[in-house]
């Protein structure tokens, strides 16, 4: 990182509706206690949160309603209001609409103005991208102040009408493993006490030669018939590739730094499943380190994952203490890191 | 005795209902040289195992088997 140290000053977070179980999804599609064992067995994740009725499949929240409270809630929680933010970034998937883009929904809700806004398209490693963008804005000396948000909603692909035990398994995952929400960070310069610093990004793309592991897809008036999936996952090479692409990413964070393995206090490991997320932590084998992980009571919520990660490991994190959090984006493959420290 | 399936009848499960390009004599392969075999394979499997015998079946117990032929027996007993 530059010269110009850049701290995490508060994390918001922001779910839609109650907790959903698997129980309850198995009893809404017709599925048998075999399809409840085998999600509790191969995938882990416990409840997740919707924000769609499940009975009616009625919307009820959009990515900007829920940007906007994991935004306010930030703002709130670092003591500071729209004014004081210098420039906004938000990492989606799935914007509510491609034009406006959903950053300046929410910017316009939060009262933000004046300002430089980014939206990035990306997946599980889109709240490192914010995190990289901002700060390297920060790192010119031109801003103080940056919120970065983060969140998926996956209402539009998910049909409560499917009959899940008809769809091929690379669509039918998506009902299991994936649920909705938005988190936000506040970023400064300046004197912060008690605000972890951000010691290391890394965002890197690693799909050369390799076919994506996730696609969504959209449509328009002219192809809106299209017989393909609207949203597909390779989850055999998903479950091959990501822990590959997570031990290296721990790997060079480490290296970036000069710290060592068993010096690192907390780990953030990629928030794919609960299953899959044990077995990438314990392959990850950071010894001294205290697991930080979500999925199984929010879901795979893509890009505001890391922001729930963040959110539970802020108010534990003590003075002189490092943090190493991994996220691996499957679509074209992009690997992504994060390294804090808290120094005093 | 309980409702089973016979060795042929569970070799066209397999292939007609599952797709899994299998024969009686691959029943004993280990699952790690089976190709396409999976956890939602295993899954589909049953469900449809299940609906044959017309009497509920354990996803958990059916962890340990080793094989196609495994399942078979684990069915019929």
């Amino acid at each position: 990182m530059g010269e110009i140290p850049i701290r995490v000053l508060s994390v918001g977070t922001a779910l839609p509706g109650p907790p959903i179980d698997t129980a309850a999804l198995a009893e809404r599609f017709g599925m048998d206690h075999l399809w409840r064992q085998w999600v509790d067995t191969f995938i882990g994740t416990r409840t997740r949160h919707l924000a769609i009725d499940l009975t009616s499949g009625e919307r009820r929240q959009d990515l900007a309603d829920l940007g906007e409270l994991a935004a306010a809630q930030a703002l709130d929680r670092a003591g500071i209001s729209a004014e004081d933010i210098d420039v906004v970034v938000l990492g989606t998937a799935t914007p509510d609409t491609l034009m406006p883009t959903t950053v300046n929904v929410i910017a316009d809700r939060l009262r933000i103005d004046g300002v430089p806004t980014f939206q990035l398209q990306s997946g599980c490693s889109g709240a490192v991208q914010t995190f990289d963008v901002a700060a390297a804005l920060l790192a010119t000396g031109r801003y103080r102040t940056a919120l970065v948000i983060g969140g998926d909603v996956i209402a539009k692909h998910y049909d409560v009408k499917a009959d899940l035990a008809a769809l091929p398994p690379d669509e039918v995952v998506n009902y299991l493993l994936f649920g909705d929400g938005a988190g936000a960070a506040v970023l400064g310069t300046g004197d912060h006490p008690g605000a972890p610093v951000v010691r290391s990004v890394l965002t890197k793309l690693s799909g050369l030669d390799r076919a994506p592991g996730q696609i969504l897809r959209w449509y328009g008036l002219a192809d809106r018939g299209s017989d393909e999936a609207p949203a597909s996952e390779d989850y055999k090479a998903i479950e091959r590739l990501v822990p590959v692409l997570a031990e290296e990413v721990a790997e060079e964070l480490l290296d970036d730094l000069g710290w060592e393995r068993d010096r690192v206090d907390y780990l953030l490991p990629p928030q794919l499943s609960v299953t899959m997320t044990g077995k990438i932590a314990e392959r990850l084998a950071f010894s001294s380190a205290k697991e930080i992980s979500c999925v199984g009571e929010t879901g795979n919520n893509g890009n505001a994952l890391l922001f729930f990660q963040l959110d539970r490991l802020l108010p534990e994190m003590e003075a002189s203490s490092r943090a190493i959090a991994v996220a691996i984006e499957s679509s074209k493959w992009i690997k992504a890191g994060l390294a804090l420290e808290r120094d005093r | 005795m309980t409702a089973g399936i016979s060795r042929a009848e569970f070799v066209d499960l397999l292939q007609d209902e599952i797709g899994l390009d299998v024969g009686a004599e691959d029943l004993g392969r280990p699952f790690d040289d089976l190709s396409g075999w999976d956890s939602v394979r295993l899954l589909g499997m049953l469900v449809l195992l299940e609906k044959h015998v017309g009497r509920p079946l354990s996803l958990p117990a059916f962890l340990e088997a080793a094989n196609l032929e495994s399942i078979y027996e684990m069915v019929n007993r």
